[in-house]
């Protein structure tokens, strides 16, 4: 099954280069996922719809919001040693993990 | 990645938790949880601390003359490093505002 993975920060743009690592990881792992990044401030329009959203360090503050306008959807913050390292395949590996996949 | 890259990404992300550990602070606050608030508050600090050195250590460099140049990235860090130390100063005056308030409930 396609997994749908969001990433959200401030501007999207750290999150933006987070991703190329994790598609390099998950293309490794055979892990079928389309993952993108957005800002916060769109995160009940893009959010929605994830299995997953994941939040950079700087706007973990924000979870419980997000949670309330993305329903049903799991929403986690990145470790910040994990992010800070850009390190792909062990965020893929904990989406993965709190998915259940 | 590595070198300049790298160490954007440390200083964002040390820097960006310092941030949101600062406004934790102030949503515990808003809840009269004011012990948990000066965790977070220290927390946050240790936090921006260690993004302060990542970035001290790259105008040692420049300052000896084998800085690596100015990209985009390194600016961003530049300001979330900037945004987090604005937060600190708000979020202690909160943390003081709504002890405050709650001493007038009393």
């Amino acid at each position: 099954m396609m997994r749908k993975i969001v990433l959200l920060c401030a501007s999207g743009m750290s999150t933006s280069m987070l991703v190329k690592k994790m598609e390099e990881a998950a293309a490794v792992m055979n892990y079928e996922c389309n993952i993108s990044a957005f800002p916060t401030s769109e995160a009940s329009k893009r959010g929605a719809d994830a299995d997953i959203i994941l939040l950079g360090p700087q706007v973990r503050f924000d979870l419980n919001k997000i949670k309330k306008q993305c329903p049903g959807v799991i929403v986690e913050a990145i470790d910040m040693r994990m992010y800070g390292r850009m390190d792909g395949t062990g965020v893929v590996e904990f989406a993965k993990a709190k998915l259940g996949d | 990645m590595e070198g300049l890259e790298l160490t954007a990404f440390q200083i964002i992300s040390a820097v960006g938790t310092a941030r949101s550990c600062y406004i934790e602070a102030i949503q515990m606050a808003k809840k009269h949880e004011f012990e948990k608030a000066e965790k977070s508050i220290a927390e946050g600090d240790e936090m921006f601390n260690e993004g302060h050195a990542a970035h001290l250590g790259l105008l040692q460099k420049e300052a000896e003359g084998t800085g690596q140049g100015i990209n985009l990235l390194i600016l961003h860090a530049e300001d979330q490093l900037m945004s987090a130390e604005g937060f600190k100063i708000i979020a202690l005056e909160f943390i003081d505002v709504y002890k405050k308030f709650k001493a007038m409930e009393k």
